[in-house]
């Protein structure tokens, strides 16, 4: 339920800090447990057989030759698993068809890329697991494939599902496509609005699909026991989900599967889904031992989710004094090899920052024969801000307006509409143009061959269901466990909120993840959703906590408990009140909590709504190379609103970090495929992400707009920095060149065509 | 008891209510508000349940029955968000 809980004019002592994380020194002095760190008696070994084909019907699998090898100890394919109805399932940008998911976990009727699961074999080591794939027999017709957008929503185009009809039109089409659906977001009268433009640029863009780029591949141990139970040990944004996921796709009672959350080495939204874990079980249940997998960097290049590329056409119109009057977009999205790209919020997303009266935004969601794509930093909104912020630089050129005056000219704050109906309910965009505006590197001179480009972003936010449990030790120390995975530092964020709530020092709170068994149902972290809708839930639980300790202290004292107040770590008796009694600590309280009444404890679970969204304003300084082409990131400045900041450096963190991967996604990162749809790069080395060589010092700028739905005001910091980078590069690019990049990456051989051409 | 106004997406309105995008029904939490929808159309609740958020005067939320609507508020129903 909404309330108003936070109290702007409260002094903050803990929120607000940055102290060590809880989870800091097993990590960096290796301790830390990592899904591929589990090792359990008996445990064998998995390990998966994938397609050497884009695109193939799987006419046969003949698996009797890997059977019969000694130490082999189980076989599964597509068939060994329950097949789903086909139906979709839930909200409709994530709406799941497990007929679908159940198909990408291990092929069935085709292979639909290089790298789909066909075969998982378990024997008693790697080698032997290895071994046994080289005796799986596939008998493939191979088919034509396609792995461009627009290749593969022209008429002709090889189809992936030869049923699928388009989603989202009316009169359904009659014939089938690789367009799985249609939608479209519009408000106001575009011809109208166009006319009232004194400019309008239409331009198309590409962008390239992008991974994750998170450190550690996928892996997990499952341990299927005789009596049904299975237990799983797995690195995920969320341990219930993919408990879900595991127990639908293999027909199981949720209840009789019990995952572990291992320590993450990053996820950015990949590790949202599941794609061994369904496997390893299965291979668990069939041989009566635990099962590792473990992908290698290959696999996850080729097997799991990148955020789509895309191929668009933005066009807008500005009057001469800055108002954008109308804006017409159409976004065509890579969903991969199954439905379900990120295109409804990147239509969503794409003028959300901007107050415009006649708009119109069309999103295809495409499917083609590369990897299902998944959640990447605000899916979906970097996309279409890479073309709507482009043009807006332009517009902003022809009218000779800097670019964060246009920005600011038509910046939304509360009450302003959005293309999808509701109001806004809160500010934050304006207050981070105001932040470049007044930064003093926005004035630095620029030198010859460099550029300055500024984009915005928006992004959505999260709450949703979470649950946080807190017990009181006997010393007066304090454990707080959710069910929330800790991907960026939420255990702090956590504990740092529980001490402020109850009064005590951050290092009497020790913050953990417990298992599915061991605490409510909580969603995935991801959204920027946890330090929002669970930190609400640990906010509860402290308050409730505070009140049976309220409770204890008038047992005590033989007082009301009226008459009994907590104040910074304390039960203390109202003022006025007659009596003495000193006051009492939590470690007072806590050491008599046999005779008050036994252990303290307290739980809460929310389904928190009111979160506020995240705007970020960022501006890029660039210097291009004009003999190599190569683009050198000189400065960047990324104001970012992040409601109050709970772990000061952590907000920093996630904010350069998104910076970081948008700077990569901007001029590197690209998957090459080559004409038998075979992904080249499926490597870091060619596949390039930033290093610090690559990068200067992120400058950032945190605004604070506090949300007052949250105790302290906080609002999700994790996506939104991601969304401007792409286009704040590109127009630094056109500045120093006079070249306006269209395609990403703008990687040295493009950039330098560019200025050749 | 004053009226909420609702609002749905012309796709929504398109498949479930006839193309009605806009409605005001007397209602003061979200519960009472899918009631009196589900008796409109019926299995239209469960629907708005599953696949919707809900923007309350502007604040997105789940949908959740306690959650309470102020009288005259503006309510759209728009399809549900998920992140990274």
């Amino acid at each position: 339920m909404l309330t108003k809980t936070m109290d702007p004019a409260k002094v903050l002592k803990v929120v607000g800090t940055s102290p060590v994380r809880p989870d800091g020194v097993p990590k960096v002095t290796g301790q830390a447990v990592y899904g591929a760190d589990t090792i359990l008696p008996g445990m064998i070994w998995g390990k998966i057989l994938r397609s050497p084909h884009a695109h193939a019907r799987i006419k046969s699998i003949d698996t009797s030759k890997a059977a019969a090898l000694p130490g082999v100890k189980a076989i599964v394919t597509g068939a060994d698993l329950p097949d789903h109805k086909f139906e979709y399932v839930g909200p409709e940008r994530v709406a799941v068809n497990y007929w679908h998911m159940t198909r990408n976990i291990l092929a069935r009727e085709k292979v639909l890329y290089e790298g789909h699961a066909i075969a998982a074999v378990a024997a008693t080591t790697p080698a032997i697991a290895q071994q046994a794939l080289d005796l799986i027999h596939v008998d493939y017709e191979i088919l034509p494939h396609v792995i461009d957008v627009d290749e593969a929503m022209k008429p002709g185009a090889p189809l992936l599902f030869e049923d699928m009809i388009t989603r989202g039109i009316e009169p359904a089409p009659t014939t089938p496509s690789n367009i799985a659906k249609r939608l479209e977001f519009s408000v106001g009268d575009l011809a109208k609005g166009f006319a009232e433009a004194d400019e309008v640029v239409e331009m198309s863009f590409t962008t390239a699909a992008v991974h994750q780029g998170y450190i550690e591949p996928h892996s997990c141990v499952a341990r299927y026991g005789a009596d049904g139970q299975c237990e799983l040990w797995s690195a995920s944004q969320g341990h219930f989900v993919v408990r879900a996921y595991t127990a639908k796709l293999l027909g199981m009672d949720i209840g009789s599967l019990l995952v572990h959350p291992a320590e993450i080495g990053g996820g950015f939204g990949g590790k949202t889904v599941v794609y061994v874990e369904p496997v390893a079980v299965a291979l668990s249940k069939k041989s009566g031992l635990p099962v590792k997998i473990m992908m290698s960097r290959e696999d996850v290049l080729k097997a799991t989710g990148p955020t789509s590329g895309a191929s668009m056409t933005v066009k807008i119109g500005v009057t001469k004094a800055g108002k954008i009057v109308a804006a017409d977009s159409t976004f065509k999205f890579q969903a991969g090899a199954f439905p379900g790209s990120p295109v409804m919020n990147g239509a969503m997303c794409a003028y959300a920052c901007y107050d415009i009266p006649n708009s119109r935004a069309v999103g295809y969601d495409v499917v083609s024969n590369r990897p299902k794509s998944a959640a990447y930093r605000a899916p979906g909104s970097p996309i279409s801000a890479f073309g709507v912020e482009s043009v807006l630089d332009i517009l902003a050129k022809k009218i000779g307006m800097d670019p964060l005056e246009l920005r600011y000219k038509n910046a939304v704050s509360a009450g302003s509409p959005t293309a999808w109906g509701p109001k806004h309910a809160h500010d934050g965009f304006k207050e981070t143009i105001e932040a470049l505006m007044k930064h003093p590197s926005y004035k630095i001179p620029l030198g010859k061959n460099q550029g300055r480009g500024v984009a915005s972003g928006f992004w959505f936010n999260g709450g949703g269901e979470s649950a946080a449990t807190l017990h009181v030790n006997e010393d007066g120390s304090v454990v707080v466990a959710t069910g929330s995975m800790d991907v960026g530092g939420s255990r702090a964020s956590m504990a740092l909120m529980a001490a402020e709530t109850l009064g005590i020092p951050y290092d009497k709170v020790r913050s953990t993840v417990a298992d599915t068994a061991s605490i409510g149902y909580n969603h995935v972290t991801g959204g920027s959703r946890v330090t929002y809708a669970t930190g609400i839930a640990v906010v509860q639980a402290c308050n409730t906590v505070i009140e049976d300790m309220r409770g204890r202290a008038a047992l005590t004292w033989d007082v009301s408990i009226d008459d009994v107040i907590w104040e910074d770590g304390h039960a203390k008796l109202v003022a006025g009140h007659a009596g003495d009694h000193a006051p009492l600590s939590l470690a007072a309280i806590a050491a008599k909590r046999a005779v008050t009444g036994g252990p303290i404890v307290a739980e809460a679970a929310v389904n928190a709504g009111g979160m506020a969204p995240g705007f970020s304003t960022q501006f890029y300084d660039v210097e291009v190379d004009p003999e190599t082409g190569h683009t050198k990131i000189l400065r960047v400045v990324a104001a970012q609103d992040v409601g109050r900041a709970i772990h000061h450096d952590y907000c920093e963190g996630q904010i350069q970090g998104g910076v970081v991967q948008g700077i990569g996604w901007a001029l590197n990162e690209e998957y090459v495929y080559d004409k038998e749809g075979h992904l080249s790069n499926a490597g870091f080395l060619d596949y390039r992400i930033p290093v610090a060589s690559d990068l200067p010092h992120i400058d950032v700028v945190m605004v604070e707009v506090p949300n007052p739905n949250h105790p302290f005001g906080a609002k999700g910091v994790g996506e939104v920095n991601i969304v401007p980078p792409m286009a704040a590069i590109a127009n630094a690019i056109e500045q120093a060149t006079g070249k306006r990049m269209t395609s990403l990456p703008m990687s040295p051989p493009k950039v330098l065509a560019a200025i050749d051409g | 008891m004053t009226a909420a106004h609702i609002v749905l997406t012309s796709g929504f309105s398109r498949r479930y209510t006839n193309g009605v995008k806009e409605f005001d029904i007397d209602a003061t939490n979200v519960r009472g508000l899918l009631k009196a929808m589900d008796q409109l159309y019926p299995g239209l609740a469960e629907i708005l349940e599953e696949e919707t958020a809900i923007a309350i005067d502007g604040e997105l939320h789940e949908v959740v029955y306690t959650q309470v609507l102020r009288p005259g508020c503006e309510v759209f129903f728009i399809p549900r968000i998920e992140g990274g």
